[in-house]
């Protein structure tokens, strides 16, 4: 396929740009590289305080259990919001130079999961803290990052392409992304929600790929992989249809930005 | 297929029209609610443009402002798509359109030379190799260290120059860039093409200078109003151009 060959001709450009947003990020920042562990933290401070204030539950360890679902919801998150920008944000270059536009949506995933791979730390500090240890089923990890990868370049496709021709988009995506947070279990675990409420839970992907983190990290036991190999075949679907859209759209992106 | 071979560009029956947005509509919003709003009127800018541009010639395209010629030149280089017809070329491209697209402020300008070459699908070897010719050239000395916001205009734009120019394409498209910088460092740029030339790359030049089109090009091309007027040595072109712009 064209696309697997420009990343390989753009190899140079795909780094070089990860590198720009991972770097770039911090570049005038006093903490640095910290911010990536003070967000999340605070965050989790947060969440820990309020959320086994007003969910009544047993969870044991309920501070871990949050823990791993939140950091991964905050990866796909933070991709799919800023994926919307992405075009947009460099419309620079995209006015002035020809390259496989598809790079730039790629790239911002990479970057992304790297940021996860840092923010991961978080979360095995809290199940080693809590001496949870670390199971052998993490050798699943690398699957459950690649499926997810896999379902939010296909999104970050279709909206970076999208948000071009209409740029509040962003605004839609950010009330569904909080709405979604709320119809998968990050805060809360599933056997909490009433039985005429599942089938919400049921029909999100992103349900199975949190439950499969937690899975692994936090009840230590095997993801759920029958359901993580459809979401993977959808996930490519996704892909395909995703990029023959972008592809379609990109032809007037300099004309537009 | 050897008549295929010898062309490095080939416009063919190309037409683009661009949509003017006199008050564009931009979000949902706005679709919605104003959507009789969405006045615009199509321009046509090129109409049934027809080129065979042979490797090693170098061309310069001449009309008054407004007249198409940016447009031709950002077709060829995949910014922009045609409305009908097809544009193919045939070896790797560089442009020189606008300079320094893709530079970050805070990163040095030696790091940006990697991101600027990257951009023009260099990869790290590639890049390492041309690293010192593009220093050099740039004259930006023991500055190429700091960060490129700490540039002035002009150091600015002779690292971009630097770059595009080295990057060791085959075809060569540049839009009067050279209009910036000091005479010193135009005529060093003029030189490189001339070097460039020599090495039988193909270089498509929008000029509004009569004396460079004709000392330089081999080839003129006169663009009126979206259409080619006039197609032949350089110095013949630019002769009736300049007769009928007096």
């Amino acid at each position: 396929m064209r696309f697997f060959k420009d990343l390989y001709l753009y190899r140079e450009l795909l780094k070089t740009s990860v590198k720009k947003d991972i770097g770039g990020k911090y570049k005038h920042s006093f903490f640095g590289i910290l911010w990536s562990f003070i967000n999340p933290l605070l965050q989790i401070a947060v969440y820990a305080i309020i959320f086994p204030l007003i969910i009544r539950n047993n969870i044991p360890n309920y501070t871990v259990f949050m823990v791993c679902g939140l950091i991964p919801w905050n990866f796909f998150s933070t991709t799919i919001s800023r994926s919307t920008w992405v075009i947009v944000d460099n419309g620079n270059i995209v006015k002035k130079v020809y390259f496989p536009r598809a790079i730039l949506p790629f790239s911002l995933v990479l970057s992304e999961t790297i940021n996860f791979l840092i923010s991961s730390i978080i979360m095995l500090t809290f199940t080693l803290a809590y001496g949870m240890g670390v199971s052998k089923y993490i050798l699943f990890y690398p699957i459950l990052i690649i499926v997810q990868d896999v379902l939010m370049i296909g999104l970050s496709f279709i909206f970076s392409a999208i948000t071009v021709y209409m740029r509040d988009i962003q605004h839609f995506i950010g009330v569904i992304l909080q709405l979604l947070m709320y119809a998968t279990p990050v805060v809360y675990s599933v056997e909490t929600i009433p039985e005429n409420f599942r089938w919400i839970l049921k029909w999100n992907p992103m349900t199975y790929i949190i439950e499969g983190y937690r899975n692994i990290l936090y009840n230590q036991t095997m993801p759920n992989m029958k359901m993580i190999g459809i979401i993977f075949l959808i996930g490519l679907a996704v892909s395909f249809i995703g990029y023959f859209i972008f592809q379609k759209l990109q032809k007037r992106f300099a004309e537009e930005l | 297929m050897k008549k295929e071979n010898d062309d490095a560009i080939i416009v063919d029956h190309v037409y683009k029209t661009f949509n003017v947005y006199l008050d564009k509509a931009n979000s949902f919003k706005e679709k919605l609610l104003f959507w009789k709003r969405n006045r615009r009127e199509t321009r046509e800018v090129l109409k049934d443009i027809n080129l065979k541009i042979k490797k090693g010639e170098t061309v310069a395209l001449i009309g008054i402002n407004g007249s198409g010629k940016s447009t031709l030149l950002k077709l060829m280089t995949k910014i922009i798509y045609p409305n009908k017809g097809k544009i193919i070329t045939n070896g790797k491209l560089t442009s020189l359109l606008e300079l320094g697209a893709g530079f970050h402020p805070d990163f040095s300008g030696r790091e940006n030379i990697y991101f600027n070459a990257s951009i023009f699908g260099l990869t790290k070897k590639e890049i390492d190799k041309r690293l010192d010719d593009i220093i050099e050239f740039s004259e930006l000395g023991d500055y190429i260290d700091n960060p490129v916001r700490t540039y002035s205009s002009g150091m600015y734009m002779r690292l971009a120059f630097a770059v595009a120019i080295n990057v060791d394409a085959d075809i060569l498209l540049v839009d009067e860039v050279l209009a910036v910088g000091d005479q010193h460092f135009q005529d060093k740029c003029i030189a490189k093409m001339k070097e460039l030339k020599k090495e039988g790359k193909t270089i498509v030049f929008v000029t509004h200078s009569m004396h460079l089109a004709e000392g330089f090009c081999d080839r003129g091309i006169w663009i009126e109003k979206g259409k080619v007027r006039m197609d032949g040595k350089s110095k013949e072109v630019t002769k009736k151009y300049l007769a009928e712009m007096a």
